[in-house]
């Protein structure tokens, strides 16, 4: 059998409870302390992604995303709250949550494949096998050929998705993605967009998606979160009426369009509030405490 | 395997040997040219200018001396070789488990480092006496002195190596649950290679220093020793002739470091470009 | 907050308190075990022969610190002399550079006697070994930095038309300062090394005299003491480049 048919097959709406909230983000709070400050960077945060769910996190710059997203990762911790997926509390990272950086991260010294491989080498897999799951994930994402490559030999897109591959080596449960594609060019970025498609396509997993492009939250994203400026807190959580499997014909809808402009204009009036229309799906408005600074 | 790809052929062998030699060669002929030239200006104002001879002699007496004497020469040369390898070999081995050790434990780098920094900056040549006091005027007290020389610039370029691992890397290794030993080797060694390998050849130049100026001071037998006691006897060809053993010795030395440099490149798979790995700048 | 004050002292207090804790054992070594004082003077000797002999010291201190002072300035204005020629054509950048390299490898300590016998045994001796030897820091970072401007930079100066006299001053030379003080950090080490070790060969003053003149007759003690101060003469003259270097840094980033 083919070995991309590791991926888990997106579970049926009527899916558990536990499967519902296969993540819970529950009152996390971030408080940084540097030097004789603390910087308050989320005030109280809470949102369940359900097994399956690919959510986008949208919101201004410096608001705390990225550090949400290190926190679900495990690699920061919660000053206070909990996270947990699969119903564990989030407290240290774990080899079943994936995640991509907004920098490839490549390790300069290592080919193409061997970065992909990497995962594998740094979790005690068995390569053989790997090698071969590795060796289809860069057919998949378009970089045959290149295996034996080294990354300053590609460009930034072809470095990125060594890197999407590198995240989906080892199958894991929950990818976590922090803008990956920020730094590439409009045209490159669509491409990653469809290859990101693809991959949903095949097998659909469960994702935390920060970006700054709304269009690229409402391309992707079965939810989008929007965040509010720091001390962040969700502000608006709105589903996105499209379903899959997707691909790049849906910008062309009417629908998206407006979807856009409407989230556009929500960020510019800086609150979750939407016009709402039968059909936009519904809205939550966590309520907010804290926020001192 | 895949056929090799045929745009990679070369041209056809006439033009590349009749097109290559001036351009390729251009780095290597003009400073061997320089230096020829400053040689043969040497000769020409020895040859011209007799009294200056007599201070400074000749690139021909130099090399009627090395023809003469270099039996005499090599047990020399071969004591200074020896200390200096010696030497610089414990402190690679001492410098870098050091320099290891102080990039693992934070709090072991805050306690010594500023230490180590001190030392690199004060003129620490100025304890050849003691390590004649220490350790008598034999080759032990010179090899010692020129592991002690060799030994902060080795332990300190390993800890920056080490410690200046690009953060996004170390995330990276954090989220795949790599143990600190797997981040270690995989990541952090790696990318202090090139620094750890400036450590060494400094090192390496070090130690010669250690054991030149060991041998200044304690007169018995080296290179150092044969530059003084000629200089101090007013043979410049002979001062000469052993600086010209010293500048060989340096230079094998030297370049046995880049080649180690080298294989170590090879086994990680340099070239060492850092491109495609931007650090990202942390606000 | 309390976190990162905690971490503010114990940057300062753990080197400082590892100091203490190795003089203390250095102190407890010599006064428990039976070492004699010629092998390792206890630092409560030391600083007694610092305080009996200060006068003397810093007499020499003097005599070492002007020579290797005239050497880092003598070496700081040939490097970059040098460095500015040698980049300014690719011709003299080829021919002159690896030679250059070259020499930063081979030992130049060994001349130490050599400068001696050609210059006698005064000052001008010491002044130009130490100034040979701090020369090649300066030159090579400078070199290395002059040749290394942002390609953008020069670009702009090409389209303003500056000439090269310009772009020189105001776009390689501003680029290659923190290169240029980088070498002349190096510089400063290496021109107190060069005195004292051109000292050791031939001097009848001076600290690397001293040091070698009381190593001579065993009076440990009294070369520690001399090297304390030597130490802190090289300390002195490593700290205003650094001095320096914040100036010019404050300076060129407006
Ligand atoms: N390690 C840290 N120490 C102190 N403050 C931090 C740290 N990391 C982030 N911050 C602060 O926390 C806030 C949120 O940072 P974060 O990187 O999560 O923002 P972001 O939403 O990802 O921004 P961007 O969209 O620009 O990537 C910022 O104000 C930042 O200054
Ligand atoms: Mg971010």
């Amino acid at each position: 059998m083919d070995t991309l048919a590791m991926g888990t097959i997106l579970d049926p709406p009527e899916a558990t409870a536990a499967a519902r909230q296969f993540i819970q983000v529950r009152g996390a709070r971030k408080v940084y302390a540097s030097g004789d400050k603390s910087v308050e960077a989320l005030s109280d945060v809470s949102f369940d992604v359900a097994k399956g769910e690919f959510v986008a996190i949208l919101g201004p710059s410096g608001c705390g995303k990225s550090t949400l997203l290190m926190m679900c990762g495990g690699l920061e911790a919660v000053t206070a709250g909990v996270i947990t997926i699969a119903g564990t509390p989030m407290t240290a990272p774990r080899a079943s949550v994936g995640i991509m950086f907004q920098d490839p991260t490549l390790l300069p010294w290592k080919t193409v494949l061997q970065n992909v491989l990497f995962p594998a080498r740094i979790q005690h897999l068995p390569e053989m096998e790997y090698r071969d799951r590795a060796q289809q994930l860069i057919d998949m994402v378009g970089l045959h050929g290149f295996e034996n490559k080294r990354p300053h030999e590609l460009s930034g897109g072809m470095r990125q998705r060594v890197a999407i591959c590198r995240a989906l080596l080892n199958d894991p449960d929950f990818l976590l993605m922090d803008e990956p594609f920020s730094a590439l060019d409009a045209i490159t970025r669509d491409e990653m967009n469809e290859v990101l498609l693809d991959i949903w396509r095949r097998y659909a997993k469960t994702a935390l998606f920060v970006t700054h492009s709304i269009r690229e939250a409402v391309l992707l994203a079965d939810r989008v979160l929007m965040m509010t400026r720091r001390p962040a807190t969700v502000v608006a959580d709105i589903r996105i009426p499209f379903g899959r499997p997707r691909d790049m014909s849906v910008t062309e809808a009417p629908e998206f369009t407006r979807l856009c402009t409407q989230l556009r204009g929500m960020i510019e009036r800086g609150t979750g509030q939407l016009d709402r229309r039968p059909g936009d799906g519904p809205i939550l408005q966590p309520g907010r405490h804290g926020g001192e600074e | 395997m895949s056929a090799p790809s045929l745009t990679t052929a070369p041209a056809g062998p006439f033009t590349v040997r009749l097109r290559l030699p001036w351009r390729r060669l251009r780095p290597v002929l003009l400073p061997l040219l320089f230096i020829a030239g400053c040689l043969a200006a040497w000769q020409v104002v020895a040859n011209l200018n007799p009294q200056s001879r007599a201070v400074l002699s000749a690139p021909s007496d130099v090399i009627g001396v090395l023809n003469k004497n270099l039996p005499l020469l090599l047990p020399h040369l071969a004591a200074t070789a020896r200390e200096t390898v010696a030497g610089f070999a414990l402190a690679a081995i001492v410098g870098m488990v050091l320099g290891a050790a102080l990039a693992q434990w934070r709090r072991v780098q805050q306690a010594l480092l500023p230490h180590l920094v001190l030392f690199q900056i004060v003129p620490k040549i100025a304890l050849a006496p003691l390590f004649i006091i220490w350790f008598g005027v034999g080759p032990e007290s010179r090899l010692l002195f020129a592991l002690f020389l060799a030994f902060f610039a080795i332990a300190s370029a390993t800890t920056a190596g080490l410690s200046a691992t690009r953060p996004d890397a170390l995330r990276l290794c954090a989220s795949l649950t790599a143990s600190p030993w797997q981040t270690f080797f995989a990541v952090r060694l790696p990318f202090a290679i090139p620094s750890i390998f400036a450590g060494l050849k400094m090192g390496m130049t070090m130690a010669l220093i250690g054991d030149i100026v060991g041998e200044f001071v304690s007169g018995q037998e080296g290179l150092g020793y044969v530059v003084m006691f000629a200089a101090a006897g007013a043979d410049a060809a002979l001062t000469f002739a052993a600086l010209t053993l010293l500048c060989a010795l340096g230079l094998t030395v030297y370049g046995v470091v880049v080649l180690a440099e080298m294989a170590a490149e090879r086994w990680y798979g340099a070239p060492f470009v850092s491109e495609g790995f931007h650090n990202r700048k942390d606000k | 907050m309390t976190g990162s004050r905690r971490e503010q002292l114990l940057s300062i207090g753990l080197p400082v308190a590892t100091a203490v804790v190795l003089a203390a054992l250095w102190q407890a070594a010599v006064s428990l075990t039976d070492i004699r004082e010629i092998m390792l003077p206890a630092p409560t000797a030391m600083v007694a022969k610092l305080n009996a002999n200060l006068p003397t010291l810093l007499e020499a201190a003097l005599v070492t610190g002007r020579e290797a002072l005239a050497a880092f300035a003598l070496a700081v204005v040939a490097g970059f002399i040098v460095a500015a020629a040698s980049s300014s054509s690719q011709l003299l950048r080829e021919t002159i550079y690896p030679a250059i390299i070259a020499l930063q490898l081979i030992p130049k300590v060994a001349l130490a006697p050599l400068f001696v016998v050609i210059l006698g045994i005064e000052a001008e001796a010491r002044i130009t070994f130490a100034a040979l030897l701090s020369f090649f820091p300066v030159l090579i970072s400078t070199a290395s930095g002059l040749s290394n401007t942002d390609p953008n930079a020069m670009r702009l100066c090409r389209s303003l038309r500056a000439s090269a006299w310009q772009s020189f001053w105001s776009v390689r030379v501003p680029f290659a300062l923190p290169h240029f003080f980088y070498g002349m950090r190096i510089s400063s080490t290496m021109a107190v090394t060069g005195v004292v070790i051109a000292e050791f060969i031939s001097a009848k003053q001076g600290l690397g005299f001293a040091i070698l003149s009381a190593s001579a007759v065993s009076k440990t003690a009294t070369v520690f003491a001399a090297i304390a101060v030597l130490c802190a003469l090289g300390l002195g003259l490593y700290g205003a480049v650094a001095a320096l270097e914040r100036l010019a840094a404050r300076w060129y980033r407006g």
